[in-house]
């Protein structure tokens, strides 16, 4: 039961995209293919879910051989939420693209690409090996860099070749960071390696090539200062693709940041404490800064990604249970709250046809359904209660002056402030300005389609998400404290994969 | 792309031994230095000197199989090549293994072959579809 | 049960405001009004009921100490009756105010949502309920303040007010963690009964000016108080409600209701008693400038609030029972004064009262409303608020601390200023000739009257016979603040003593003051005029917002550049910087190695492939780079095969090869020759890679270096024959022992096919015309 749990998320997306590449001419069929593929996850990360709600660490080692010489999955409760969390991205952005990807995109390949980037996603979240880990990272990289590309604007390709290579070189400095901590501990396996990294003579040497996990992650994270291919590419592909990055894509690699720093270089924390509270501080302040300076709808909610990653960063950096329930907390509100915001610029768009502020307006008057999925998803990012961010600033600001880390709660609660600054600023612009020209004649027409219908439905899901975490943030927390305190202590994972008690 | 007939001749001879070879290759790796991804390279290098030589339509149709569902297949067996043992209740892709009898030898085969043609088609696949591509660019 | 379901009943109503209005159109406002009328009722029950508290509470969030909990006293009380009682009349009177407008609906949604998110902040007993339906005020009043959106001016108005509200809301949640943390408890009843506990904390003095810049921003107090004026934008209705029962007064009933935990010393006293007595100043001061009726109102509700806080401040039994009495004074005669505004505006077309005269005869019963409303204002017998004054005055006077006088002085100087403001909204409009209304005034619709009649009528009733209040409203609210109790009584006269005195004092003043007004203007104009446009708060705001405009555009100037050579640069220099850093904090990384062991073949490989790669980087022509890249594939794949790998060398020279035929594929693409950088730049790129290099070389020698156990690589050995029939190891890596790995990478593979592919042949038509 485990061992098919914990490879079917894998498989599943796999054996999808290959179905996919054989009805490429159907695009129609690819959709349903790919929504059924999500649905499918959305299962199997329910049945995760079930099987480790009692803090039991899942784990199969692949062909059977035994840890540390295969490869080894595993799932503890943050594993099992973030691969919930993506199945549910993963299931509203392919009901989006369902109703916006035009049969070309389809013929050249979307739809296995999409299933593939699950598949990577999916991967990365469950793998308990350090190698493997980078391998799910190239699928990840691999297949988004073509979906980001796939169209071939000038716009686009320019975005994904930035894209790309910073991209590339975070994945360098990762392989060679698992080279020097293979050349250290003789080992991939990252249970393995959490026991016998500590057992190195110098210390130091950990501590030093943690630092480059740190830069690799911090690529994928999009934390400052390497966040710049993020609002470079973010705004140029079809929404729908914005919409899937913004939800998985930079998530990962905070997962990744938190896996690692919890489990591999838990041991010297205090220098690891200090550079992350300054990267989170610096990445907040300069994202929310970034996003003001923007006029157009999809850039600023791009900057508001990287503004928000450093709030995650923050929570991993107090290395506390609720530091880390809290991380994961904003981790979850943020995929809900961001994906739901770039459907909701599609919607926009597909009502007005652009993207820019100054073309915008009057939807508040004209629409006010999509003024509503806004509101829920805007005010949610900026904090506004009970709705689900208020919680993960409040967890935050609670864990970070538990562990009197005063000034980086500060600088935290003031960047709030710019955010709501930034949402306040698309809100007056595009949905409370009159339009500024003559309304499209079939303005009406178009907000009646079946199209429009079904690119709403993504958006009612993360609005009402983004509700539900806010009014049931009870039995949210509860669940993340204790996927929280199982990274704290991370004894159980590694005797799960190693075998043996617990220590 | 020129296309002598001394290249067309030539290469026709090159192709056959690049797939036997890729053949063995692949069949020998368990034991030998090969397997699947190295024998798919070599049998895409046999598509590739036969698109140069004759084009990419040509190559096309001798593939037989559409190239990007040749990649679908591959991975598509590679993935499937560990199943077996999932619904057997051991973890997935454990070695399942039996010995067969063909032409009087005993062989010993097992899913991990079966992986490693996945593998052959897929990286067959792979180039195979970047080379028609490009060269198609050219015509 | 029920308490929740009062407080929150107004979003139900709020919930179902648009159908009703769709259905009813204007006459759905009556209907509207009946929930907050039963909420009235419900309070008024509370209050006459048996006990004298009432709470109700469910736990939210366990983990982080989180009730959603209501616990209504005497404080909860008179604010619920205020903000239900007045909210049930404004809810008429918008009926009146906005009848046919097409957004009434949605202007109820965000009314009676205002109305109850005041509710839920009054009556909340946990710091975390408390601050949610604060920050429910804040979006509400955004919403309510924007309301006439198709205007710049009032979007501009409702971000100011957002902004500076939330701002401090943001302060205030900072506060209330500590607050929690240090009384270790959120349930606000518990905090208060803890005693000394959080003024002995040594996060007081944080939790105290956090909490006070929260309170201060929303209750417009110096310096935040220039958000105020802007909110006039407001349709009048609104500006009734803020101003009078509810918005404003949230600042003062925060630091009314953590009184009892964080009140009485120094600092508080200090703190509130400057901030106080300085608004309440400054507000009575810019009243005297203005002409616009509701701008006048707005800052004698700045004087007002100033009034409130400062007698928190001073905190004396006495201060607290005028607060209170002043509290509810004000709310009254306020709300009246803005109804009574909107209702001329309403009928002669403007608000500014250098355009109206006479209209008493018009609209007697308007004029009966802003007589009563201004003589409470400036304070006269027997009005309401002239118990509110001289209890304040009282208070003042006893004031034991120090800098009392200046109190005294605060209050001399603004209450003849307010009886100034008092006679401009009462006498000039209404009884004075002259000024030319763009409409016809007559009397307004009994919507828009009968609302401010019974809040008046309060006023005169309530200061006939205060007893009427003080029993069951007045003594508990003043003993909820104080957190001890004590006895209220109020009377209109006090016989002749200090506080009378000086109170006659003012009223003549204010008389003497308002008949030589113009004087005063032409006196204080100039001056304030031009502090107004150089250091005045409303040019800070300004300035804030430009400097986010400039900062975030300078800021994204210098990190989104839009070059991609830089942006590696940087990860490379980040990279490095933070590898150094960690090393020095460490104290450098072992380097003991030996090279004794080096094979001279290894040297050889080395350098080819070392030389390789500089040739790649100083190539001048692709064709060149490429050939060079590929000696450095050649270069590996040699020392794969020294190290014994023929496996990875025949793959590592087959993928050589492949890369060498794509290239040739796609040369002819490419555009003419690689640009060259400019020489600066490349002294730059090439001290970077250096560095990048030999922080890569440092680290492989110190891992080198150290312990290198590898019973991985052994096993492998060992059990690929033995237990995968193998006796090629690499290749039953790749099939078996990390299988997931080679089928991820295949996966790699296909996705980067289709990728090259769909690259290469998908052309975009029409970027623009792309379906999102």
């Amino acid at each position: 039961m485990d061992d098919a749990l914990l490879i079917l998320p894998m498989l599943v997306p796999l054996l999808f995209a290959c179905l996919a590449i054989a009805v490429l001419r159907w695009r129609h069929v690819q959709a349903a293919l790919t929504i059924l593929n999500a649905a499918i996850l959305i299962g199997l990360g329910i049945a995760l879910m079930v099987v480790v709600w009692d803090e039991r660490v899942i784990v199969t080692q692949v062909a059977d051989w035994p840890a540390p010489f295969g490869i080894t999955l595993v799932a503890d409760l943050f594993s099992a939420i973030m691969v919930l969390l993506a199945a549910i991205v993963g299931f509203s952005a392919a009901i989006y693209s369902a109703a916006t990807i035009d049969d070309r995109r389809a013929l050249y390949g979307y739809y296995p690409l999409f299933n593939i980037l699950l598949m990577g996603v999916m991967g990365a979240f469950l793998t308990g090996d350090l190698f493997n880990l980078y391998v799910w990272f190239e699928v990840l990289l691999i297949s988004s860099f073509v979906l980001l590309g796939l169209g071939g604007t000038r716009a686009q390709m320019e975005g994904a070749i930035k894209y790309v290579v910073l991209n590339l070189l975070s994945s360098i400095i990762f392989l060679t960071g698992v080279g020097l901590v293979y050349g250290m501990a003789g080992t991939l396996n990252m249970a393995d390696l959490a026991v016998r990294l500590r057992d190195v003579e110098d210390e130091g040497l950990v501590l030093v090539v943690s630092m480059l996990f740190l830069v690799a992650f911090g690529v994928k994270a999009a934390v400052f200062p390497v966040f710049s291919w993020l609002p470079a590419s973010y705004h140029t592909p079809p929404v729908a693709v914005s919409a899937l990055f913004a939800g998985l894509l930079t998530k990962v690699g905070v997962y990744a940041l938190i896996r690692v720093f919890s489990l591999l270089f838990a041991e010297d924390q205090a220098h690891v404490q200090d550079v992350l509270i300054w990267v989170a501080g610096f990445t907040m302040v300069t994202g929310v800064l970034g996003a003001a300076a923007q006029n157009e709808f999809r850039r600023i909610l791009s900057f508001h990604i990287v503004s928000q990653i450093g709030y995650m960063v923050m929570g991993l950096a107090f290395f506390t249970p609720l530091g880390y329930a809290a991380a994961i907390y904003f981790v979850a509100h943020n995929m809900f709250a961001k994906t739901g915001l770039f459907i909701v610029s599609g919607l926009s768009h597909r009502l007005l046809g652009s993207f820019e502020l100054k073309k915008l307006g009057g939807l508040a008057k004209h629409s006010p359904e999509v003024t509503l999925l806004f509101f829920l998803c805007a005010f949610s990012l900026a904090g506004l209660p009970p709705l689900a961010g208020f919680f993960g600033k409040f967890a935050l600001a609670r864990a970070g002056f538990e562990a009197e880390h005063y000034i980086i709660v500060g600088v935290s609660l003031a960047v709030g402030l710019f955010t709501m600054y930034s949402m306040t600023k698309i809100w007056a612009e595009a949905f409370w300005k009159p339009y500024p020209a003559e309304l499209p004649g079939d303005f009406q027409v178009r907000r009646r389609q079946p199209g429009m219908l079904v690119m709403t439905i993504p958006a009612v899901i993360f609005a009402a998400l983004g509700v539900a975490m806010g009014v049931a943030a009870g039995p949210v927390f509860e669940l993340l404290e204790r996927a929280g305190e199982q990274l704290a202590d991370p004894s159980g994972y590694i005797a799960a994969v190693l075998g043996g008690e617990p220590e | 792309m020129t296309s002598s007939t001394i290249l067309k001749t030539t290469s026709l001879l090159l192709v056959t031994l690049f797939l036997i070879f890729s053949f063995f290759l692949l069949w020998r790796g368990h034991d030998e230095p090969g397997g699947g991804f190295a024998g798919g390279l070599v049998a895409s290098s046999a598509f590739a000197l036969y698109t140069i030589a004759f084009g990419a339509v040509g190559a096309r149709q001798n593939l037989v199989i559409d190239s990007r569902l040749l990649i679908g297949v591959g991975m598509a067996l590679a993935a499937i090549s560990g199943i077996p043992s999932l619904l057997l209740g051991d973890a997935f892709a454990t070695g399942r293994w039996a010995d067969v009898e063909i032409a009087d030898r005993e062989i010993h085969i097992g899913t991990p072959l079966l992986f490693d043609i996945g593998v052959y088609l897929a990286v067959l696949g792979v180039v195979v579809t970047i080379v028609f591509a490009l060269a198609e660019e050219e015509d | 049960m029920d308490i929740a379901l009062a407080v929150l009943g107004g979003f139900a109503a709020a919930a179902v405001a648009p159908l009703v209005v769709a259905r009813a159109g204007h006459y759905g406002g009556y209907l509207l009004a009946l929930v907050p009328l039963a909420v009235f009722a419900f309070y008024l029950s509370l209050a006459f009921g048996a006990d004298d508290v009432a709470a109700v509470s469910w736990t939210w969030i366990d983990a982080l100490g989180v009730d959603f909990s209501f616990r209504i006293d005497g404080l909860s009380r008179l604010f619920g009756l205020l903000i239900s009682g007045i909210g049930a009349i404004i809810v008429v009177y918008a009926a009146g105010y906005l009848k046919g407008d097409p957004k009434l609906g949605r202007f109820y949604l965000f009314l009676l949502s205002f109305m109850g998110a005041m509710l839920g902040l009054t009556a909340a007993d946990n710091l975390v309920t408390l601050f949610v339906f604060w920050e429910l005020t804040s979006v509400t009043s955004y919403m309510l303040i924007g309301y006439k959106h198709e205007y710049q001016a009032s979007r501009d108005a409702a971000l100011q007010a957002l902004l500076v509200t939330a701002g401090g809301g943001l302060a205030m949640l900072a506060g209330l963690v500590l607050l929690g943390i240090a009384a270790d408890t959120q349930s606000i009843a518990e905090i208060n009964a803890a005693g000394d506990v959080v003024r002995d904390h040594h996060l007081y003095v944080p939790i105290l000016v956090l909490l006070l810049i929260g309170a201060a921003t929303k209750s417009a107090q110096f310096p935040f108080h220039f958000w105020l004026p802007g909110a006039m934008e407001a349709p009048t209705p609104v500006s009734a409600y803020l101003h009078s029962a509810t918005m404003v007064k949230a600042g003062v009933f925060l630091l009314a209701r953590v009184n009892p935990s964080l009140g009485g010393t120094t600092e508080w006293t200090a703190a509130l008693s400057i901030a106080g007595g300085a608004t309440m100043l400054l507000g009575a001061y810019l009243a005297l400038n203005q002409y616009d009726l509701k701008r006048i109102l707005a800052y004698t509700t700045l004087s007002a609030l100033g009034t409130l806080v400062m007698l928190l401040g001073v905190g004396t039994e006495l201060a607290l029972k005028g607060m209170v009495t002043f509290l509810l004074a004000h709310a009254l005669y306020k709300g009246a004064l803005f109804m009574m505004a909107g209702a001329v505006d309403h009928e002669a077309g403007t608000r500014d009262v250098r355009h109206l005269g006479k209209l008493a005869r018009a609209m007697p019963i308007t004029a009966a409303v802003a007589v009563i409303g201004a003589l409470s204002l400036g304070g006269f017998p027997p009005l309401f608020s002239f118990i509110g004054k001289e209890v304040l005055l009282e208070a003042t006077l006893e004031n034991e601390w120090g800098a009392f006088w200046l109190l005294l002085a605060v209050v001399a100087v603004s209450s003849p200023l307010l009886v100034v403001a008092a006679g401009v909204i009462a006498i000039r409009p209404f009884f004075q000739a002259g000024g030319e209304p763009p409409k016809h005034p007559h009397e307004a619709p009994p919507s828009m009257w009968a609302g401010p009649g019974i809040l008046a009528l309060g006023s005169v009733v309530l200061g006939l016979a205060p007893v009427l209040g003080q029993g069951w409203l007045i003594e508990p609210a003043a003993q909820a603040v104080a957190g001890e109790e004590f006895e209220v009584r109020l009377a209109l006269w006090h016989g002749f003593n200090l506080p009378l005195a000086v109170s006659a004092m003012t009223i003549a003043a204010g008389i003497v003051a308002y008949l030589f007004r113009e004087q005063l203007r032409a006196l204080t104009w100039p001056v304030e005029s031009r502090v107004a446009g150089t250091v005045g708060p409303t040019r800070g705001y300004e300035g804030f917002l430009v400097g986010i405009k400039r900062g975030s555009a300078w800021q994204t100037r210098k990190l989104q550049h839009g070059r991609l050579r830089r942006y590696v640069a940087t990860t490379a220099l980040a990279t490095v910087g933070l590898v150094a850093l960690a090393a020095f904090t460490n104290g450098g990384v072992p380097l003991a190695f030996d090279v004794g062991g080096v094979h001279f073949y290894e040297w050889f490989l080395g350098a080819l492939v070392l030389g390789g790669g500089v040739l790649t980087a100083v190539a001048r022509n692709r064709f060149f780079a490429v050939t060079a890249v590929g000696v450095v594939g050649v270069g590996v794949a040699l020392i794969f095969l020294v190290f014994s790998a023929p496996d990875l060398a025949m793959t590592q020279l087959l993928v050589d090869v492949l890369t060498v035929i794509l290239f040739v594929l796609v040369f002819y693409h490419l555009p003419g020759p690689m640009l060259q950088a400019r020489r600066g730049v490349l002294v730059r790129d090439a001290a970077l890679s250096l560095a990048v290099g030999a922080t890569m070389t440092l680290l492989v020698l110190g891992v080198v270096h150290a312990d290198r156990p590898t019973d991985v690589s052994e096993f492998y050995a060992a059990a690929a024959y033995a237990e995968a029939f193998g006796r090629n190891v690499v290749n039953v890596i790749l099939v078996d022992f990390r299988i997931l790995d080679t089928l991820g990478e295949v996966v790699v593979l296909g996705a980067a096919a289709l990728g090259a592919y769909a690259l290469l042949k998908y052309r975009a038509r029409d970027p623009e015309g792309d379906e999102q």
